[in-house]
């Protein structure tokens, strides 16, 4: 080919014009904003050199009204691609605000389609990096439509391959609900918000002063609303976190998890786990301390971690292999199960089950969180939630009650007649419908009344109670509970027990699906 | 086609930030020497049987752990005292203080259990105006009952524990808005 | 008549320090393993266990005379050492013991409870024109008459609980306004930690030292003192660093107040080994403040100078020997320090600091002594005190001692614990604790950092983070993510699995 000619020389020129659009000053307005460009957020997120862009010529849809005006740019205000991450496949798009705000305009939203409509041919993950001032006004109802298109694609995906939306900048009004379709939000903190009215609106409405940070921060979200499961200081540790979540999940429902092995093992025989849950049911522990010792060093990946803490989920490895965690969290409200807690793990749940991730329960539940405030904001339609999800999900589950474990929250915390596979119990363990002091009040309320010393004969009633109810004896005995085990040896019976479910299969009846309480 | 306009940069150092916003500038790849006061020394990073795991510098040993970690969030216990840092990128450097320079400073107060113990006393109520230094609620702990005040001056926006309710020390207790 | 068996009704390093006395006196020493530290390093130190490992119970056994009592009668022991702490100074149990027919180590149970009772030792004192702190002799009622008292003897004034000891219970009040709910505070802890809300009130002195003297004395009556301890390192009434003698006492005022606490040692015919502290003002005035019918944790300070083992002059004492030192022989020989490492979180306002100890390194030598019940691996639990050990150090002087314990700590290696270490270092360095000037009020007025710090080891710590950084991104980038295994699945499940979509 004759490259000093005409031809060529015409493709040359458009590189030239597309490297300067993608200009160091262009990087420097986001800098300026403590953002990073959209190119750069595309080469923190991929393996090196390994991204490559399609329709990165498109130009934007003409205007067709006298209503404002087009910035004319290629691409259209978003990159769009694939590339490897960790070596693996994967999907991708980054809105770039420097154009036009990042608003999504008919050409963009369909750039977005396009690698929607791939990642799910290909059964790859997506990630989508977000910085978006919404849907573009000049093109009216154009623009709406891509959202719409947008939406039902994520919908389409959802369950088959991996979404990740990663929230870098504004993402306002219909915007917002691409990524609450999606498996995972990550989100910066003090450069992100999403909200579907903005502070002027609710100023308006309401004559309330919000900044958007506080109608709609990255803090907001992760910590209150729930909206976003990670938030991370910068935008390079944001973009680390979304590299490290891909690890632990499959690129689709078919395939199982990738295996990342730690040549640094945990032991699987650990004393200390004997001695981490206190005797006394009372004393609050961190749950933590507990997954940290079962699962392969610096694995456990919290998820949520700053919403409803009072259970804690997240993955882990065993032997390399991705679990799954869902934990009690006794210091936090004593580990009771709340509105947001049940609903924070349902969703956790149901993702793990249709990407074939196997689950394990750490139990210390007291029971549900009792209160006006609760069951008028519907703790029953919302734990059902939890319940439903464990008892529909079909990959291996297994759980380990290590102390308390009482009423309804025993049975949905993947009790074995929900279908827990594999339900241990250690030796601290206390199963019954309720707690000692509860059950003493409960059935001996007259005796106690007309006692001469109802301390003592409270003190006796317990210490009966807990001799032949509560302990996890009884249930092991009745085949409630398929052993009780030294604490010291949990990670060795996991690792083996989940080894035995690794080709579990369930068939569920047929049906187009189902109705989870929502 | 390819990305071509720039390839992904290497990482060139590591700036580690403490609370006061001091950095210690570390160049990448990681060698084993230190400059304090402009004077640079070898240390090395040791474990044994005898010590478990220490730093080995100006031919003194110095017990060193981890003790918490999280995202970029490191504390250090180093003979027996605790350092935080933040580890940041020159990237992320660039941007937290520019973030810091236009914040317009903390409007909320959390309170956080100072040590693990019992709430023994509630001595305040959501809404109420308080001073700094006065009494909020008794905490027992360390076989005292503590009595926990209130850093700044402001109002009391949300109290996040009961009576008798067992904390874990950093426990968030009491949101205070400054102000009005 | 001789012991020859006793049963250790305690823990922890003063379990094994009983312990170690009995072995060189030939007692046969009995210990309780409880189901809270079925494992704890003191039961290595016995020769027999009582093991009740398998009896949970709200009640820890140490506090639970009933229990004790039967485990008095079927171990058959001759006497009972109640340590510190727990029921040390219980005259019911001190009482029960000699129901039961053994030897409670320690004074007879009319003086335990005459000096337990503060308001009662109060009004032995004033009878015995034992210098006191002006105040009540009898405990108060309501906040109303507390006011009124503390009104006539003028603020600050500081509340007590009758039946307290240890800084509990205890509330300082400057103000009128602030009577009334300190008042409430004060009797609430002293109702839930010594089962008594009366409390009573006395002047408050401000910042004065924090003196005592150990006394032993026969069933004879001869009563003698083994010099002072000066004890005003402390924060919120809890003692931190001891040492003997005091920097503050001329030859002179040692006599003064060695004999006023002999007096009121006599005054309630103790007998054993006790305590006697006094608060010493600004001028040199001082003033009774409680004696203390136990063996202190501070005790080595003064075994160190006195070259006695005061274990084995409260057993001696208690098979009815006749002291055999007289006052003129007591000769207090050069300097002693002691610092109670504990786990705590000095940076968050000495918080206790739960976890495992990894590593522990004791520094040795002649003049230094480690008492500690804790061993690597052991677990500082919220179940007991953050205790991990005493570090006792002697020197020939006072600048001699000071010096040798700056290089005992810092031979003091622990690893996986936050401890008081740092916090002893910069007492150690500070100006008002080297000239001898301090006060209770040290650790408010004269600290400015409650630990030692150093650039130096602030860039060590920072290196060591930006390191664990480094290594974990290095890590994450080169991590081998195996993505083909995930591929490989059985045909037996693939196959379902494709059919049920």
């Amino acid at each position: 080919m004759d490259t000093n000619g005409k031809l060529f020389r015409k493709f040359l020129e458009r590189e030239e014009k597309i490297n300067n659009q993608f200009s160091i000053e262009n990087a420097k307005k986001q800098h300026s904003k403590g953002k990073l460009s959209a190119v750069e957020r595309i080469e923190l997120l991929f393996d090196k050199d390994t991204f490559e862009e399609i329709d990165a010529f498109v130009i934007p849809a003409p205007l067709t009204t006298s209503f404002g005006k087009i910035t004319e740019a290629y691409g259209d205000g978003v990159i769009v691609g694939y590339g490897k991450v960790s070596g693996r496949l994967v999907f991708a798009y980054a809105q770039d605000f420097t154009v036009m705000g990042g608003s999504l305009g008919s050409v963009h939203a369909q750039k977005i389609n396009k690698i929607q409509q791939m990642a799910l041919k290909m059964g790859a993950p997506i990630v989508g990096l977000i910085d978006s001032g919404g849907a573009r006004i000049q093109e009216g109802i154009a623009s709406l439509a891509g959202y719409a298109m947008i939406f039902k694609h994520n919908v389409h995906a959802s369950g088959v391959i991996p979404q990740i939306s990663v929230i870098m900048g504004p993402a306002a009004g219909g915007a917002v609900y691409s990524p609450a379709l999606t498996d995972f939000v990550f989100m910066t903190n003090k450069t992100s918000y999403m909200f579907v009215t903005g502070p002027n609106v609710v100023k308006e409405v309401l004559n309330e002063e919000v900044t958007n940070d506080e109608l709609g921060g990255a803090e907001v979200h992760s910590k209150k609303s729930g909206v976003s499961q990670m938030m991370y200081e910068d935008e390079e540790h944001t973009i680390q976190g979304v590299r490290k979540l891909l690890t632990y999940i499959p690129s689709n429902n078919v395939v199982n998890p990738p295996v990342v092995l730690n040549p640094e093992e945990t032991p699987d025989y650990n004393e200390r786990l004997r001695d981490v849950v206190p005797d006394d049911p009372n004393k609050p522990y961190d749950v933590k301390e507990v997954i940290n010792l079962l699962m392969d060093v610096d694995s456990f990946f919290e998820i949520s971690e700053n919403y409803a803490q009072n259970i804690v989920v997240g993955f882990g490895r065993l032997k390399g292999q991705t679990i799954g965690i869902v934990a009690n969290q006794p210091k936090v409200l004593a580990g009771t199960i709340d509105i947001n807690s049940s609903i924070k793990a349902a969703r956790f749940i149901r993702f793990c089950d249709a990407f074939n991730i196997p689950i394990l329960t750490l139990e210390d539940v007291p029971g549900f969180l009792p209160g006006v405030d609760q069951e008028h904001m519907g703790i029953i339609r919302h734990g059902a939630k939890m319940l439903y999800a464990y008892t529909e999900a079909t990959v291996p589950k297994i759980t380990v009650i290590m102390r308390k474990s009482y009423g309804g929250a025993y049975i949905v915390m993947n009790s074995k007649n929900i279908g827990g596979d594999f339900n241990y119990a250690w030796p601290t363990a206390e199963i019954a419908v309720m707690g000692p002091d509860g059950a003493v009040a409960v059935l001996y309320r007259r005796e106690l009344e007309s006692s001469e010393d109802p301390d003592a004969l409270k003190k006796e009633l317990i210490k009966t109670y807990r001799d032949e109810i509560a302990n996890p004896y009884i249930a092991d005995e009745k085949g409630y509970i398929d052993e009780v085990i030294d604490p010291a040896v949990t990670r060795k019976k996991l690792i083996v027990s989940f080894e035995a479910l690794q080709n579990k299969h369930v068939a569920r009846p047929a049906k187009k699906h189902g109705n989870i309480p929502l | 086609m390819k990305l071509g306009w720039s390839s992904k940069k290497e990482l060139k150092k590591l700036i580690a930030v403490n609370p006061g916003r001091k950095k210690f500038e570390f160049p990448l790849p990681f060698t084993d020497e230190l400059k304090v006061n402009g004077k640079t020394s070898e240390i090395t990073l040791k474990t044994d049987d005898k010590f478990g795991t220490y730093l080995l510098y100006k031919g003194k040993k110095f017990p060193v752990e981890l003790l918490y970690k999280n995202q970029n969030r490191y504390e250090v216990l180093l003979n027996g005292v605790s350092y935080f840092f933040t580890i940041e990128t020159p990237t992320s450097y660039k941007r937290m203080k520019f973030l810091s320079s236009k914040s317009d400073g903390n409007k909320n107060e959390n309170l956080e259990a100072p040590m693990p113990g019992k709430i023994v006393e509630l001595l305040t109520e959501e809404g109420r105006e308080v001073r700094a230094g006065e009494p909020l609620l008794i905490l027992e702990a360390m076989k005292m009952q503590n009595e926990i005040q209130a850093p700044i001056s402001g109002k009391v926006k949300k109290i996040h524990v009961k009576t008798g309710q067992n904390v874990l020390k950093d426990d968030l207790m009491v949101e205070i808005h400054a102000g009005k | 008549m001789a012991i020859k068996s006793l049963l250790i009704v305690n823990r922890g390093e003063i379990a094994i320090r009983i312990a170690r006395t009995c072995k060189k006196m030939g007692i046969e020493t009995w210990g309780i393993k409880t189901s809270n530290e079925p494992r704890a390093h003191y039961l290595s130190h016995m020769d027999k266990i009582y093991d009740m490992s398998d009896e949970f119970s709200d009640v820890l056994v140490f506090l639970d005379v009933e229990r004790l009592i039967t485990i008095v009668e079927e171990t058959g022991v001759d006497a009972v050492h109640p340590g510190y702490g727990f029921l040390s100074e219980n005259a019911y149990f001190a009482q029960r013991c000699v129901i039961a027919g053994v030897k409670f180590i320690g004074p007879t149970p009319d003086a335990i409870h005459k000096m337990g009772n503060k308001t009662v030792a109060r009004q032995i004192a004033t009878k015995n024109n034992i210098p006191l702190a002006s105040g009540t002799t009898h405990s108060i009622r309501d906040a109303e008459e507390a006011k009124e008292i503390a009104d006539k003897i003028g603020y600050p004034v500081i509340i007590k609980a009758a039946s307290g000891g240890g800084g509990r219970g205890m509330r300082i009040i400057h103000k009128a306004e602030e009577l009334a709910q300190m008042f409430r505070l004060a009797t609430n802890e002293a109702e839930k930690a010594f089962n008594d809300p009366s409390v009573f009130i006395e002047k408050y002195i401000q910042n004065p030292k924090h003196i005592e003297f150990q006394i032993l004395a026969d069933k004879f009556g001869n009563t003698i003192h083994l010099g002072e301890r000066e004890c005003s390192i402390q924060r919120k009434h809890q003692k931190l660093l001891e040492e003997a003698p005091s920097p503050a006492l001329t030859e002179e005022l040692r006599k003064t107040m060695g004999e006023i606490a002999i007096k009121i040692s006599q005054a309630v015919k103790y007998e054993s080994a006790g305590t006697v502290e006094f608060l010493l003002d600004q001028s040199n005035n001082f003033y009774f403040m409680e004696m203390n019918t136990r063996i202190q944790v501070e005790h080595p300070v003064t075994e160190f100078i006195t070259g006695l083992d005061l274990i084995e002059q409260q057993i001696r004492i208690a098979q009815g020997e006749e002291l055999k030192l007289k006052q003129e022989d007591v000769k207090l020989n050069g300097w002693a320090i002691e610092c109670r490492i504990n786990a705590e979180d000095v940076q968050a306002g000495f918080s206790p600091y739960l976890g495992t100890i990894e590593k522990m390194v004791q520094p040795t030598g002649d003049n230094i002594r480690v008492d500690s019940g804790i061993v690597e691996g052991d677990t500082i639990s919220p179940n007991f005190d953050s205790m991990v050990a005493k570090l006792i150090v002697w020197g020939a002087d006072r600048n001699e001692a000071i010096r040798e314990t700056k290089k005992a700590l810092a031979k003091f290696w622990i690893k996986g614990l936050k401890t008081t270490i740092p916090f002893f270092k910069i007492v150690l360095e500070n100006e008002s604790f080297r000239c001898g000037t301090f006060n209770t009020g040290f650790i408010e007025n004269e600290l400015e950092s409650m630990h030692d710090t150093s650039e130096e080891e602030e860039a060590l710590a920072a290196w060591f983070a930006a390191l664990k950084y480094a290594e974990e991104r290095e890590k994450e980038e080169t991590n081998q993510v195996d993505f083909e295994q995930g591929k490989n699945i059985n045909p037996w499940v693939l196959n379902k699995r494709l059919k049920s979509f």
